[in-house]
């Protein structure tokens, strides 16, 4: 079911009032367990099964961990927990790419060897639900969050349906006591709430669906385009992947709002950034926040040598971008990052806070090679990344236009640049947030008409969701 | 609780006020907007009356030269053809726009593949003509016939969301630039396209297109309108059975069928077309003879 939907427009006021409605918590928790689940099985129903063995798998092993005193077991536990789990996102979704790129270097060896492929749907939010019920076996054995004994509330922690398929991914340390209290019914949470859904549906589908309408129409047919249309569409796909994204989290935090939950942020205007290590700490800040508690720090962050330093970074971004799919460009893109944050360290950028000139020149600087990063996250082949590449840097012509588009997409990008701006600064301008209750609720109307004229309603999948 | 009934309420009524303040606001846009499809529209609706009128999608818009075929065929002409419209129903509903105050003698049908295919949406490109529900009696019944229609009576803002930009961008920039009898040139691509693929034969028929095709073929005989089937060249090598679903559809009503496509015309001719579906300018004033000395013929025969 996407936030997108009819079906969700209905699911979701349904679920609302018959929680509110309950009136103790284990039949709230319930009915929210059984709520997710019927989220979730509205894509493929028998994926479900995945998502409950990875809870059973990971609840099991946490009460063990509390249960064991020795430390070798409790490693044992943990070690034998994360194989099982990391080798159900291997099979769906790494296998093929692997068993593809063995047996073209087996045959480029004159060993002519076909590993076999399988043709297996990759179950939506997979990689999502895995990494926040490993999170919660890492905390639990390193002891920095206590076990869950009750397996109900464990289960709606990793399937709790607002972040299940698309993030934020949650720490057990924030979501996990908050199952624990009776959300009273909050009109300020509501409306709040409300106001958060409007944003994150304008970035989807003001903002991102419509800028996917020319990305799409380029990068899919990279033969036919020139490297002018190729340049607007590697500047247009940077907002779309934003929106889209950042939409999705918004509305997912909107929604638990609503609820009475707290989702932590998961975007901070990272296009704001002035350095590749600053836009890391503004994107995905769920995502790169569990890289660095669960793998860079583990490796020992940068508190070991240079060199180690410099590979930790390089081990962290490469293993991101693997996460992010099964394919050459996604393994790029990481690298690319890797490597500039390595160079950034190297010069000391990520430590100097810019002002005036200096700012505006790393911030445009920042702007670009994430853009030309975003070309390989985006690409279809290795082959079309690098194509794209080499047309943008000889062959500027007059791009392929779509005017109405274009013009949709600056009047988006127009309105949420000044938005982010008074975000970016401190401003309290808030028209949502207004004293006068006329103003707040007149915000709220304008934006679903807006929504309902300029919106691209064609229920589009999110993007993130194949990850 | 009562705050957020009373806030609901409010916001509500002000959605309601604005949804119908806007759904006016914008069919006045609809209406003076010179964007690719709008102005052809109305014209359909209000105004046309010439002699021979063509239909289609943007296949029927770029590739035929309303004055060659006028000064061919010695009547007048008006090329209908409208961008991205590219089903039987669409084409339905711009028929009965026409035949609501004037009756052409001969009415030419540009067809495509999508005309009888079984897709996944099959009323993925009728919402161009949404402004028109409640104002015409076909854009109803095909909307109806899509199981939508409800949404956009309920919501008259709804009725723009397709080409709300595009009619607003219209009233700052024409696109109806170097427009002649309907007939909008496509300017030269900055590189001729490239032969990818084939056009092969669709296994599965939308029935409802079918009966849709037989409305059409139906509304053209009762007011008698000589109705002609055609489909202009693409840059694609086409199955030589492609089009066998529609051929037999108008051989069965006795409607000439023109299909250049499986043809093969201008197959080795790249620098005619701006992209393998569609012909340039360059290549509409050198394919629209050809159609307009076939045509003649049959209208003389």
């Amino acid at each position: 079911m996407l936030f997108n939907s009819l079906h969700f427009l209905l699911f979701f006021p349904t679920v609302c009032a018959i929680y509110y409605l309950l009136p103790f918590l284990k039949l709230r928790n319930l009915f929210l367990l059984i709520a997710s689940y019927y989220f979730y099985m509205n894509w493929e129903p028998v994926y479900a099964l995945l998502l409950l063995s990875s809870t059973i798998i990971t609840y099991l092993a946490a009460i063990g961990l509390s249960m064991k005193k020795c430390k070798k077991r409790k490693k044992l536990i943990l070690v034998f927990s994360l194989i099982i789990n990391l080798a159900v996102l291997f099979l769906f979704k790494y296998y093929n790419f692997v068993a593809e790129n063995l047996t073209s270097l087996l045959t480029n060896l004159g060993v002519a060897i076909q590993m076999p492929n399988f043709e297996l749907l990759l179950p939506v939010g997979i990689s999502f639900y895995i990494f926040q019920a490993l999170g919660y076996l890492i905390d639990v054995y390193k002891g920095k969050t206590v076990v869950e004994k009750n397996f109900f509330t464990y289960a709606l922690f990793v399937s709790f349906f607002p972040q299940l398929v698309a993030g934020p991914i949650e720490r057990s340390t924030n979501l996990l006591h908050q199952f624990k209290v009776k959300h009273t019914f909050s009109y300020d949470n509501i409306m709040s709430g409300i106001c958060m859904m409007l944003w994150g549906y304008f970035l989807k589908l003001v903002l991102a669906d419509r800028c996917a309408l020319y990305v799409n129409i380029i990068f899919n047919n990279v033969a036919f385009h020139n490297g002018g249309s190729f340049l607007l569409a590697s500047l247009f796909f940077p907002f779309q992947i934003y929106g889209d994204f950042a939409g999705y989290s918004m509305v997912a935090i909107g929604v638990a709002k609503i609820l009475g939950f707290n989702l932590m942020e998961n975007f901070r205007r990272p296009y704001f950034a002035t350095t590749v290590s600053e836009f890391w700490h503004r994107w995905h800040i769920s995502l790169s926040t569990w890289f660095k508690d669960y793998l860079y720090i583990p490796l020992g962050g940068n508190r070991v040598g240079m060199l180690r330093g410099y590979l930790n970074i390089m081990i962290t971004f490469i293993v991101s971008g693997i996460w992010h799919g099964a394919n050459w460009t996604f393994v790029i893109w990481g690298t690319i990052h890797g490597v500039l944050q390595c160079i950034e360290k190297f010069l000391g950028w990520n430590k100097i806070k810019w002002n005036g000139i200096n700012r505006i020149i790393h911030w445009a600087l920042t702007f670009c090679v994430v853009c030309l990063a975003w070309i390989f996250f985006r690409a279809n082949t290795m082959g079309d990344a690098m194509y794209i590449m080499k047309r943008i840097f000889t062959d500027i012509a007059m791009p392929y236009m779509r005017v109405a588009d274009f013009l949709a997409i600056a009047l988006a990008l127009l309105i949420v640049f000044f938005k982010e701006l008074l975000d970016e600064y401190g401003s309290k301008i808030r028209i949502s947030d207004s004293p006068i209750w006329i103003v707040r609720h007149f915000y709220i109307a304008v934006m679903v008409a807006f929504i309902i004229l300029l919106g691209v309603l064609n229920g589009d999948q999110f993007i993130y969701f194949q990850f | 609780m009562k705050n957020l009934l009373k806030s609901f309420l409010f916001i509500l009524a002000v959605l309601f006020i604005l949804d119908r303040a806007g759904g006016r606001l914008m069919w006045w846009v609809n209406q003076h907007s010179q964007d690719m499809s709008a102005p052809k529209l109305k014209y359909l609706a209000d105004e046309v009356n010439e002699d021979m009128v063509l239909l289609g999608t943007s296949r029927c818009n770029f590739h035929y030269v309303s004055s060659i075929l006028a000064d061919s065929l010695t009547m007048s002409v008006y090329n209908g053809g409208i961008d991205a419209s590219d089903c039987i129903f669409t084409h339905y509903f711009a028929l009965n726009q026409v035949l609501r105050h004037h009756t052409p003698k001969v009415v030419c049908l540009e067809l495509m593949v999508n005309d009888f295919k079984l897709t996944k949406n099959s009323f993925a490109t009728i919402s161009f003509f949404a402004p028109y529900i409640g104002r015409s009696e076909y854009a109803d019944s095909v909307f109806r016939e899509a199981g939508n229609y409800w949404k956009y009576k309920l919501c008259h803002l709804y009725r723009y969301n397709a080409k709300a930009v595009s009619n607003i961008g219209g009233l700052l920039v024409s696109r109806q630039q170097g427009a002649e009898g309907g007939y909008i040139p496509l300017p030269k691509p900055p590189f001729f396209p490239k032969k990818v693929g084939e056009a092969k034969t669709p296994t599965k028929v939308d029935t409802l297109k079918l009966k849709y095709m037989q409305k059409f073929i139906n509304r053209c005989k009762e007011k008698n309108i000589k109705l002609i089937f055609m489909v202009s060249p693409a840059y694609t090598v086409a199955d030589d059975d492609l089009y066998d679903v529609l051929k037999n559809v108008a051989r069965a009503n006795d409607v000439p069928f023109f299909d250049y496509h499986s043809r093969g015309l201008f197959i080795e001719n790249p620098e005619y077309f701006k992209d393998s579906v569609h012909l340039w300018d360059r290549g509409a004033q050198l394919y629209t003879p050809v159609f307009a000395h076939d045509l003649k013929k049959y209208l003389i025969e």
